[in-house]
């Protein structure tokens, strides 16, 4: 009751200067997520390359982790301050809504910020303790370390993820009249999006892991003075390229789920979402991930010039360039728009009567299946280059890998095709078939790939180093192309709920609780991005002072 | 290694100006807060009309799934050869006149489904004033009708409160619950709308549990809760139904009405 009575004292809403509220508490919000993002997708990446160099005995896997273990500890304090403005500025600047969520999510806050703690000291544990449990058993006591340390940073994130999906998704049964009292802590906790929230950003935070990794390694490339030195951060560049679009490739399906689940919850909010006023953003949105795989598989179709033996796949790249460009387009082509009946009247109809066509699922979903297909296909060429398989069944293996291309496609299509002759209903049934030809493909294919890998021939040593600098560009618009997006999706997870605190329970009446349009959207998502990757380049900047570095000779054998 | 510095910073600005210039190069759509109406008893249906279309052409949403004639009836032009909404929304649902319809579908969406569609439509009392909803409904009564809409209809001169049909007010006591204060369960059933979902005996809809035999499943405190708080317990294969069923309904029953139609579906085993 005190609580509450202190609650219903403060003011609803303060001003910032300049950029008002709203404004102020978005970029300190993106700015911690992304920085979160990165101290718990790197982590990540660095307990899986320590266990490489551990079980692979490949030194230079351990170094990578070790290298980006010192960043994180820069990125940590960066991650904690800007959790620590944006807590300020929620209870300066929304003090209601801010007393009415600790209210329900104290607990969850304290228990929160004992995790953060313990986090931080593993960290500190798991760096500082790198070289003194380098050998033997000391060194797996080490990598269980980094294992304790994702562990503490999945917790943290479930527990914020809670705050935020309660506000899209609060339980059915609470209502504008419930005493937040009387709301378990679970109950609200256990709403419909958290856990589909947190799996997908538990991959998103690998591909932007990936990728920031992918850009630091560009940006030591081209700094290196000593071919020793560009050696290694061109690997280290193929790596981090490799992680991110790996992940890549599974996060629509988590994406997928999340969208099934917010349809669930509420119908109106996922119409909102995909066929109401942010019915462009996925326009946007198809846009920049035909960005992704173009400049992920142009990273590849380069990198091929350093292995000898690629010159044979040469002639495929304009081929692979075209059912990626092709998808591309087929893939941003606008269907469903918000429109108003002057504007439906105007167009004749509620659809364009050429690109409605086009932009329907069926188009889309097989253009983003090829393109999963072609990029996948760039990848196993790239594996491929420089190897002669000398098992027996080598030439029948290949046209079993070939033959899986085929059906895969002629899969994609024929669905694809057939979607235009069948109800909504079961159309949305067969982007499953799609889907599951796409990775079956995907699995078979690779586990194939890696048999006939087995006691191959080198064509010659991978040239690595000698990758020419555009390519390393390429990287880091991968980068920068991954942030943004992050900042699109959040502003389209969060603008779905419109003017709107807590969804349907606590009403936004400040000035700012119009949801914007996407171009104001952009100018913000462009100002944190900007910001974040400054500051991350301070991180690589420190990062290199610290550590004038000690290359491990590379191995320069396969992959 | 200035000249690398500038390269990359010339990168990343680069692609995050053409990000933006493409943004702001498409349509610019905001999602508006709905305006707080004040109608006074002077309200004119012009007034009631504008405000409407304000509405469903803006923050009310509406346009996202209405007139597209896939998701959801399109309202606006033409439907099935049978005009715009305000020309066939009073032969939509037998004993409803073209205003209680409208209403009702606005307010208790799942009481009567348009065959061929999905029940998606939100209960939009949620999220809309009493007096907003009404301003709607005088907005679609004017594409291809006639407004009937009144300042009468509206709460603060006609007593009405939200989630109340306007053909269910009584004209002397000014009581809003439906069949009229009736405690008759079928009456009650029928005129709140539950048949449009529920099937009870050989009556009724399939969108909600088949309520025939509810009493050998629920106690009475069940069906009680179920009534007053219907998204407490979801019941199994009804899932994607959540959320649907009006939870206003111990607003619009007397506390016998409530206790009368408890007894009467518990009796059902």
């Amino acid at each position: 009751m005190i609580l509450q009575a202190v609650a219903d004292t403060l003011p609803l809403y303060r001003d910032f200067p300049i950029i008002g509220s709203r404004g102020a508490v978005w970029i300190a919000a993106e700015l911690h997520l992304m920085f979160a993002a990165f101290v718990l997708g790197v982590p990540m990446f660095a307990v899986v390359a320590e266990a490489i160099g551990i079980f692979g005995k490949d030194q230079r896997y351990d170094r990578l982790a070790k290298e980006f273990t010192r960043l994180l500890l820069i990125a940590y304090s960066a991650t904690a301050i800007w959790g620590a403005v944006l807590t300020f500025l929620l209870a300066t600047l929304y003090p209601r809504f801010w007393a009415y969520l600790t209210q329900i999510f104290g607990a969850s806050m304290w228990v929160y910020v004992s995790i953060f703690f313990f986090e931080s000291f593993t960290l500190y544990l798991y760096y500082y303790g790198w070289d003194r449990w380098k050998v033997g058993r000391s060194k797996i006591v080490h990598w269980s370390l980094g294992i304790l340390l994702n562990i503490w940073g999945t917790l943290v994130m479930f527990i914020a993820d809670s705050w935020l999906t309660y506000m899209m998704t609060p339980p059915r049964d609470i209502t504008p009249e419930t005493a937040t009292t009387s709301i378990k802590i679970w109950h609200a906790i256990m709403n419909h999006t958290w856990m589909p929230i947190n799996i997908h950003r538990l991959i998103g935070n690998v591909v932007f892991g990936g990728a920031i990794v992918g850009a630091y390694a560009s940006y030591r490339f081209l700094a290196s003075t000593s071919d020793e030195e560009r050696a290694h951060y061109d690997w280290m560049g193929y790596v981090g390229n490799f992680i991110a679009i790996a992940a890549l490739i599974v996060l629509p399906f988590a994406g997928y789920w999340l969208g099934r689940e917010i349809y669930q919850y509420d119908q109106s909010m996922g119409i909102t979402m995909m066929g109401g006023f942010m019915s462009w953003l996925w326009v946007i949105q198809a846009f920049l991930i035909a960005v992704l795989f173009l400049a992920g598989n142009y990273y590849l179709w380069i990198g091929m010039g350093r292995i000898p033996g690629a010159e044979r796949f040469r002639p495929y790249t304009k081929w692979l360039l075209a059912v990626l460009v092709i998808g591309a387009i087929v893939w941003g082509t606008p269907h469903t728009m918000i429109a108003d009946s002057r504007e439906l009247t105007a167009m004749g109809g509620s659809h364009h009567p050429f690109l409605g066509v086009l932009g329907v699922m069926s188009a889309k979903n097989t253009a983003v299946n090829l393109m999963i297909l072609a990029t996948f296909l760039s990848f196993l060429m790239y594996r491929r280059a420089n190897t002669r398989p000398v098992v027996p069944w080598a030439k029948t293996g290949t046209q079993i890998q070939g033959a899986m291309f085929a059906i895969a496609a002629a899969i994609v299509l024929f669905y694809g095709i057939r979607g235009y002759f069948v109800e909504a209903i079961v159309r949305i049934g067969y982007s499953v078939y799609q889907v599951g030809a796409v990775l079956a493909c995907i699995v078979f294919v690779t586990v194939i790939d890696v048999l006939l890998a087995r006691g191959a021939e080198s064509r010659g040593t991978i040239q690595w180093g000698k990758m020419p600098p555009r390519s390393q560009y390429a990287l880091f618009i991968l980068a920068v192309t991954f942030t943004w997006l992050m900042g699109l999706m959040g502003f389209a997870r969060s603008g779905i709920r419109q003017h709107w605190h807590v969804w349907q329970v606590i009403p936004d009446t400040s000035p700012y609780a119009a949801t914007p349009a996407l171009g104001y959207a952009a100018i913000m998502i462009s100002v944190c991005v900007l910001i974040f990757l400054a500051l991350v380049g301070f991180i690589f900047w420190l990062g290199g002072l610290a550590e004038k570095s000690t290359f491990v000779e590379a191995k320069h054998v396969g992959h | 290694m200035w000249a690398i510095n500038l390269r990359i910073a010339a990168v990343v600005l680069g692609t995050l100006a053409i990000y933006t210039l493409i943004a702001n190069k498409i349509p610019q759509v905001q999602s508006e807060v709905p305006r707080a109406l004040a109608l006074g008893a002077d309200v004119t249906p012009e007034q009631l009309v504008s405000a409407g279309d304000e509405l469903y052409n803006g923050s009310g949403g509406c346009t996202a799934c209405h007139g597209l004639g896939t998701r959801a009836p399109n309202i606006t032009s033409d439907e099935k050869g049978q005009g715009a909404i305000g020309a066939r929304c009073g032969s939509r649902e037998p004993g409803k006149d073209c205003k209680a319809y409208l209403h009702e579908a606005l307010t208790r969406p799942g009481a009567f489904v348009v065959p061929g569609y999905e029940p998606i439509m939100p209960d939009v009392s949620r999220t809309l004033s009493p007096q907003q909803i009404w301003a709607l409904v005088a907005y679609l009564e004017s594409l291809g009708g006639t407004v009937t809409v009144t300042a009468a209809d509206i709460p603060a001169a006609g007593g009405l409160t939200p989630g109340a049909s306007p053909g269910n007010t009584q004209s002397g006591g000014g009581s809003t619950a439906f069949a009229g204060g009736s405690t008759d369960p079928m009456a009650m059933l029928r005129d709140g709308g539950c048949v449009g979902c529920h099937k009870i005996g050989e009556e009724g809809g399939a969108v909600g549990p088949d309520l025939s035999r509810v009493g050998a499943r629920l106690n009475a405190a069940g069906i009680r809760e179920a009534i007053l708080a219907p998204d407490a317990k979801i019941s199994p294969g009804f899932e994607n139904f959540a959320g649907i069923m009006p939870k206003n309904y111990g607003e619009q029953m007397t506390a016998g009405q409530l206790e009368a139609l408890v007894r009467f579906l518990g009796g059902r085993k």
